[in-house]
């Protein structure tokens, strides 16, 4: 899928790699299990590591995986990979934040999955700069859709002014 | 009141040009009706019954005149002529044009007006107690903190696509009327002594409470959050409820039920620990300059000194019994001297609960201009509000009032129910409303019956979500569906105020037919078991639900 | 949404609502979309409803109606009639406002 990050297509040099297949020479992403169980192997790589945080609906919180999980994992990444697996699920806002304000994470923040035209704008707020989008999306409607509204209210994990601290 | 500056405005025309643009993206069929759904519904329209609803928001209930004149003047052009006031302060359109929502939507951007964020998974217009800033005993006017919530909500990056819709409330009153209990947060603004005579503004916390099909009194997770603190404090709760509500369950993703099955206290834990987070950043902190800034919007206007009480006003009650019986009912006590606070009744008897035509609303907004400081409040209850009329100027607006058919003196009284949509216009409905509010109102028309019986409220729902808020009526009534056709379902002993309850389901439900005449047992047991001074409420709260059941189900 | 049609219906119809409008159409001859319910093609049994219904969602249909779906109806000496009341008043208009809707078109 094509890769828009920092406002820019680029490639994307990382692969995202099932939890028994063996470890190429190349930038992985990885499950948060795999990380959890191999972090010293994969710390030990010469080579950029990511995780994968999943939405899904698991055990009894039936709230997917939890970012707090990766606070011990943090300096030996470089990009947190979040699934959105519906429109309608925002949980990925809040865990971009928490990566952002709480964790202070400042490598690449990827959303992944079912991402929608008009969310983009609102990511880029909570702090993911990493974007992965359908074949047909230009630039011009990227920015487009970041353009829409040029104020915010709140402050949030960019540089936007929030209008109720800067009246 | 609040007026927009150049940034609000802004960002509302943007939003407009935004969704016009989606609107013709969808009409020319370059949109699929799937991925404009979401995007209409962000945007407050609705596919009914028989035609698109366009519901408006009106921050807090607070209209001005100018507003007013403004629905009025919508709802003659783009509508049919009438709109409907709702239980969340709100008013909708039935009958609008896709191809014309950005018309209606740039005419509300005119005065400052807009549909966003009222539908769809995110916070939606908040409410206030409809006597913010005019009733003795408030600890501030809650508007203040209301708008402070409506910019820090509106356009939220992180809490627009929550697991659900989410509701918040405020009031700084001891009496509530704004349902606080009933919301998924509800404000209390609260006073703390800080020493030396001098004291501090804060709130009490409620979370998760709410209606629909599982219906929770909120629980008290504070007991003071310094104002300063507020948006933190609501963050924590948000990103708390963000991260763990259910999405795997439509009918289990509000609040209510991550705070009912983590427990109060798990609740408490988690958003403490997530306040200590964010509130440690600081960035949330609304700078004294801009509370102030919006303070000064709702500062008290200038009042002029009046006597206490208005000769003009005394005679004409002694003269005219229909103007005296509205005054006893409709009038409450302003706390400046000589003033009062009118409420007027969108309930006049066989009408539809909430609905004003275009003529009524272009009335109260002149009304308003010169009797009430341009200003008009909209009532959870579907009533509006004159908030500032001078005593002496009463018999005025209720002769002006009364010639639009607005001077029904029942407020709180049993014909003035709430009633939802219901199946006569809403897709979700498994049964109609309106007519058996319209019933009730007819059977109990006589106003000596009314005042006999006392204060009763009657709230009725189409289904169980409950947009009628039946489970806080001290009768409610709930509309359910048996393969096709209506059946209605009692339940009794709700209230949605400071003494918050659950109303508790009677049994079998009732047929169209047999509906009102249900309601007329309950109100005979009543008469019958009362004692001196107890409303319905109270006598149901003394004697349980037994001997009402005993005459509602008793053969004829 | 409370919608009314089961397998054991024996007459059914298509219903949607228009996209410029919402109005309540019904699906008829020649593949149009009519208002009224007497314009609709009424079908018996469930193959030949549900053969109906794939008829209405031509892949174009979405830039005139939405909201699509079968609903079944009953045969009175007027003709053909909706079942619940949710479709008689989506075929005529609020009950409490005789003056809106279908209904007050005086057909
Ligand atoms: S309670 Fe049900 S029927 Fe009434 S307006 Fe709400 S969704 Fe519609």
């Amino acid at each position: 899928m094509p890769l828009i990050k920092d406002k820019q297509f680029v490639d994307d040099p990382f692969t995202q790699i099932d939890d028994q297949a063996a470890l190429p020479d190349s930038p992985v992403i990885v499950s948060l299990a795999r990380l959890q169980t191999e972090a010293q192997t994969l710390a030990a790589r010469n080579q950029p590591l990511g995780v994968i945080i999943r939405a899904d609906n698991i055990g009894k919180t039936k709230a997917g995986e939890n970012v707090r999980d990766l606070t011990d994992y943090l300096p030996i990444l470089s990009l947190v990979a979040l699934e959105f697996p519906e429109f309608r699920n925002g949980r990925g806002f809040s865990a971009a934040r928490i990566l952002r304000d709480e964790l202070h994470f400042t490598g690449e923040i990827r959303a992944v999955g079912e991402v929608a035209f008009d969310q983009w704008a609102f990511m880029m707020r909570c702090g993911i700069n990493a974007f992965e989008v359908g074949a047909h999306v230009t630039l011009a409607q990227f920015s487009e859709a970041l353009g829409e509204l040029s104020k915010a209210y709140q402050p949030a994990c960019d540089d936007k002014k929030p209008i109720l601290w800067r009246r | 009141m609040y007026r927009y500056d150049e940034f609000d405005q802004q960002l509302v025309n943007e939003r407009v040009a935004q969704f016009s643009g989606q609107v013709a993206r969808r009409i020319k069929g370059e949109l699929s009706e799937d991925a404009f759904k979401p995007l209409r519904l962000m945007n407050g329209l609705y596919l009914q019954l028989h035609a698109y609803m366009l519901r408006v928001a009106i921050p807090y209930g607070t209209l001005s005149a100018r507003q007013m004149r403004k629905l009025a003047h919508i709802a003659r052009t783009y509508d049919k002529g009438y709109g409907h006031f709702t239980t969340r302060q709100n008013i909708q359109y039935n009958w609008p044009k896709l191809a014309e929502i950005p018309d209606i939507l740039n005419e509300l951007a005119e005065v400052e007006m807009h549909a966003i964020q009222t539908s769809g998974n995110c916070i939606r217009n908040i409410t206030a107690d409809q006597y913010a800033g005019v009733i003795e005993g408030e600890v501030e006017d809650p508007r203040i903190t209301a708008e402070i919530m409506r910019q820090w909500s509106s356009f939220h990056p992180e809490f627009s696509y929550l697991p659900r819709k989410f509701k918040i409330a405020v009031t700084a009153h001891k009496n509530d009327r704004a349902a606080i209990r009933f919301h998924d947060i509800g404000l209390v603004a609260v006073k703390r002594d800080i020493g030396e005579k001098n004291y501090e503004i804060g709130y009490e916390v409620h979370v998760g409470g709410g209606l629909g099909r599982t219906p929770f009194i909120a629980k008290k997770i504070r007991d003071f959050v310094p104002k300063a603190q507020l948006l933190a404090y609501l963050e924590a709760i948000m990103r708390v409820y963000n991260m763990l509500g259910r999405r795997d369950n439509l009918f289990k993703a509000r609040i209510k039920i991550l705070v009912h099955e983590i427990g109060e206290d798990e609740m408490r834990r988690l958003v403490e620990a997530e306040f200590a987070h964010i509130d440690a950043a600081k960035i949330l902190a609304v700078p004294k300059q801009e509370l102030d800034r919006i303070g000064a919007y709702f500062a008290p206007p200038n009042y002029e000194s009046l006597p206490a009480e208005s000769d003009i006003l005394d005679k004409a009650r002694s003269t005219d019994k229909a103007f005296d019986h509205w005054v006893q009912t409709n009038i409450v006590d302003h706390k400046i001297k000589g003033y009062a606070i009118v409420n007027i009744s969108l309930k006049p008897i066989g009408g539809v609960p909430g609905d004003a035509n275009a003529e009524q609303m272009d009335a109260i907004a002149d009304i308003a201009s010169q009797y009430s400081l341009d200003e008009i409040r909209v009532t959870h209850e579907q009533n509006l509000v004159l908030p500032y009329v001078k005593k002496h100027d009463l018999k005025n607006v209720y002769d002006m009032l009364a010639a639009q058919n607005l001077a029904t003196p029942n407020l709180g009284l049993i014909s003035d129910s709430i009633a939802c949509p219901g199946l006569d216009y809403c897709e979700l409905a498994n049964a109609r409303s309106i007519p058996l509010a319209q019933e009730i109102s007819q059977r109990f028309a006589d106003l000596d019956r009314q005042y006999d019986i006392g204060e009763l409220k009657v709230k009725i729902s189409g289904c169980i979500n409950a947009c009628g808020h039946h489970h806080v009526g001290h009768i409610g009534i709930l509309g359910v569906d048996k393969k096709g056709t209506e059946f209605y379902q009692l339940s009794l002993g709700g209230a949605g105020d400071e003494t918050a309850s659950i109303g508790q389901i009677t049994g079998p439900a009732f047929t169209g037919d047999e509906i009102v005449d249900a309601v007329e047992k309950l109100v005979t047991s009543y008469i019958d078991l009362r004692q001196p001074g107890e409303r319905f409420l109270d006598t149901y709260r003394r004697v349980g639900l037994t001997p009402f059941k005993e005459q509602l189900y008793a053969p004829d | 949404m409370a919608q009314h049609a089961t397998k054991t219906a024996r007459f059914q119809a298509v219903t949607a609502n228009t996209v410029q409008q919402g109005e309540v159409v019904y699906f008829a001859e020649n593949g149009a979309w009519q208002p009224r319910l007497d314009q609709a093609i009424i079908v018996e049994g469930n193959e030949a409803a549900q053969a109906l219904l794939q008829k209405a969602q031509r892949p174009d249909a979405e830039l005139y109606v939405v909201n699509m779906y079968l609903f079944e109806v009953v045969k009175t000496k007027n003709g053909f009639k909706p079942l619940s009341v949710r479709e008689t008043i989506r075929a005529a208009g609020p009950t409490t406002r005789l003056d809106l809707g279908k209904q007050a078109q005086g057909e």
